[in-house]
């Protein structure tokens, strides 16, 4: 039993004031303070839209009800399209998925302990495991090709996660040029231009820099995909005492302005174009200034970010799951799971980050995408949350079981007992002697049987004439 | 078609429909046959014990067993395909000596004087259906001496005894020291188990085996029961 999509939102960290005074500081920054904007494109289409532009400092403002009304014209709910119709994603209210991120540099090797630079290759393996982990619904384009020309590196991207998995493609791109190949490869493979706006198979990242600056080569960029009519994520990373306030709420200020001002862009460029607010705010290691990724503080932002999202009816993609460890041990697997655990309850769209990432997001490793799946399994379960009614309350069989009788043999514990309980995939559960007698494996062991068993299995590639279309016209893919 | 039947009678063993009632694993079944239906058609169009028992039953069971070992299956799962064994036993009983198939074996369970605790010798007897075996209940809190006067009459080749508490577990000495007296001991093989039993108290009690669990229990009484075959 697959879960996704499920109702969050039973933890809400924001109280509705502390709500609407975050709002009211974001909008008095929008209004008073602005973004500098380093795209002439960006620029000249905030000005366009209403805004009061000072060109010498590059200075764009909004006043708040444009701001809003800008705001207000980015859909409520954006669907991301699988390749296959069984993993469209349909992001919006408080409905949960989750998915991978990157983009990692690096690929930590459980059974050396070493870590390597990532590679084309580690890129086609990594699409094809998470395509059959079950509990990651969309693929985020997690690495680097480290061995790649700069300028090869958006296509071969997107046409590893294209061959390799069905799910949604979403992906960060380096250059104007490699996103407008990136596009075009997509429309070959919905079938045309107009399919691949009908049911997008692909979606873009492109981030603000916080504090409060939309930048050259980024603001063309969002220009650019407004235009195209993909969908859009519009991250700010805001960090703790670094790039922000300290304090959370100071934090969460900074990454509504920084995200709200991505979505207001493509609405003045484009209004209607697909929009995701986005928050990979976290904290900072005032200790040497490092970006922290397994924080619980990142949980409670990401959380309170998804309550920001829903009150301004913006589809939200957040950032939980990841790790600060350098290996597989308790710390990696506490991380992951807090920071999961508390976006999935407040009812964040879609996680990215979720599965496989570690040491700062610089690193990936095959086998916590196994484990992180097992974690997402579990956290879904709390997501669905416990149903009661005549049916789960069961009166009648207890009734009819009384007292001191046993329900292993009635007929309601084979009905609900597969749906009601989370099975896991990873979690040994055997008495001592029977796991010693299985080899006494840990749980990086396992996943790693699970990673061998799926990289041996059946594979998800395009079709033939899909793909050699895509090979023939797109220039540059290493095949 | 007298095969199709068996084929069914295997499906819904394995699906573990006693009745038409029945939900099993599959979506939409409830409505259609279930085991103890499809027995009775299958003695009605003439179809044989003994292909019913090796082909329908024996042979799903064997599958059920794999379910479970391969962890697709639960315990809930394993104890209503054994109850569909079961159920299907009882209808082919009164035509087990007609056909000249003989049951695997009799057995008699009971949780001993003064204990309550009855899941695990439930689950074992349901198991041991399943299994093939005649399987008569006691219950539990039984007195010894209706023990005895139960493997007098009945004859039985097995006797399971079950104990949850460490003050009850005595008693199951007790019955076997009861058994010899009235000379019935060596007619009857003995196996307990239950939580506070191991093979080393089953051994110094003098019981001839121990089933740490429901389906080890079924295999000590299988093992057993092929060694006085073996002698016979």
């Amino acid at each position: 039993m697959i879960r996704k999509g499920l109702a969050g939102g039973s933890y809400k960290p924001l109280t509705p004031e502390a709500i609407s005074k975050i709002n009211e500081t974001a909008l008095q920054i929008i209004e008073e303070i602005g973004c500098e904007v380093n795209s002439d494109l960006a620029l000249s289409s905030l000005e366009k839209a209403g805004a009061i532009v000072d060109k010498k400092k590059r200075r764009g403002r909004l006043p708040r009800e444009r701001a809003l009304e800008l705001i207000g014209k980015a859909p409520s709910e954006v669907t991301l399209c699988g390749r296959d119709e069984k993993h469209d994603i349909y992001l919006g209210g408080n409905r949960v998925y989750t998915g991978t991120g990157g983009t990692a540099l690096y690929i930590y090797e459980p059974d050396t302990g070493q870590k390597r630079q990532a590679t084309m290759d580690d890129l086609k393996r990594i699409t094809r495991l998470v395509d059959k982990l079950d509990n990651i619904h969309l693929y985020l384009l997690p690495t680097y090709p480290n061995e790649l020309p700069f300028e090869q590196v958006d296509v071969n991207r997107f046409f590893a996660g294209l061959d390799n998995t069905t799910k949604h493609i979403m992906g960060g791109v380096y250059t104007p040029d490699g996103m407008q190949q990136v596009i075009r490869m997509a429309e070959i493979v919905a079938g045309s231009a107009e399919a691949l706006r009908e049911r997008p198979v692909i979606s873009i990242i492109a981030c603000n820099i916080s504090p409060f600056i939309i930048d050259g080569e980024y603001g063309d960029m969002v220009v650019a995909i407004a235009r195209s009519g993909i969908p859009l994520v519009c991250p700010a990373e805001p960090l703790c005492g670094a790039t922000s306030p300290v304090t959370l709420a100071g934090n969460l200020v900074v990454q509504t302005v920084d995200s709200l001002m991505g979505v207001i862009l493509a609405q003045a460029v484009n209004p209607g174009t697909p929009a995701i607010f986005g928050s990979v705010a976290t904290s900072t290691d005032l200790r040497d200034l490092k970006y922290i990724a397994g924080s619980v503080e990142m949980g409670l932002l990401n959380a309170a970010g998804a309550q920001m999202a829903q009150f301004y009816g913006l589809p939200f993609y957040a950032t939980g799951g990841m790790t600060d460890s350098k290996v597989l041990d308790a710390q990696s697997g506490y991380e992951s799971a807090i920071t999961n655990l508390l976006c999935a309850l407040a009812g964040a769209n879609f996680i990215h980050d979720s599965a496989g990432l570690m040491e700062f997001a610089l690193t990936v490793c095959y086998e916590k995408y196994v484990i992180d799946n097992e974690i997402l399994g579990m956290v879904m379960r709390a997501v669905e949350g416990i149903r009661v009614d005549d049916e789960t309350l069961a009166y009648d069989l207890i009734k009819e079981v009384g007292p001191g009788g046993n329900f292993i043999t009635a007929k309601h514990t084979r009905r609900f007992m597969r749906r009601e309980h989370y099975h896991p995939v990873l979690s040994d559960r055997n008495s001592r002697e029977d796991w010693e007698a299985r080899g006494g494996k840990s749980s990086w062991e396992k996943a790693s049987e699970v990673v061998r068993a799926i990289l041996d299995g059946q594979t998800s590639g395009l079709p033939e004439e899909v793909r050699s279309r895509v090979l023939s016209e797109i220039k540059g893919i290493v095949d | 078609m007298p095969e199709d039947i068996v084929d069914l009678i295997k499906e819904n063993v394995i699906q573990g429909r006693v009745t038409s009632d029945d939900e099993g694993m599959d979506k939409g079944m409830v409505g259609q046959p279930g085991v103890s239906e499809l027995v009775e058609e299958a003695i009605a169009s003439g179809i044989s014990v003994a292909d019913i028992i090796n082909e329908g039953l024996t042979a799903s069971m064997e599958i059920v067993g794999q379910k479970f070992e391969n962890e697709e299956y639960y315990i809930p799962d394993m104890l209503a395909s054994a109850e569909a064994v079961g159920a299907a036993m009882e209808i082919l009983e009164p035509h087990l000596s007609k056909s000249g198939v003989k049951p695997k074996g009799k057995i008699i369970v009971a949780t001993v004087k003064g204990d309550l605790h009855d899941i695990g010798k439930n689950i074992v007897s349901v198991l041991l259906r399943g299994a093939g075996y005649i399987v008569k209940d006691l219950g539990h809190d039984v007195e010894t001496k209706d023990i005895v006067k139960a493997v007098k009459k009945e004859k039985p080749q097995f006797l399971g005894l079950s104990a949850l508490l460490t003050s009850t577990m005595t008693t199951m000495e007790d019955t076997i020291k009861a058994l010899t007296e009235s000379s019935l001991r060596d007619k009857v093989k003995i196996i307990i188990g239950g939580a506070p039993v191991s093979e080393e108290y089953a051994r110094s009690i003098g019981a001839d085996g121990y089933g740490a669990d429901g389906f080890h229990a079924v295999s000590v009484v299988e093992a057993l029961n092929a060694e006085m075959k073996g002698r016979d």
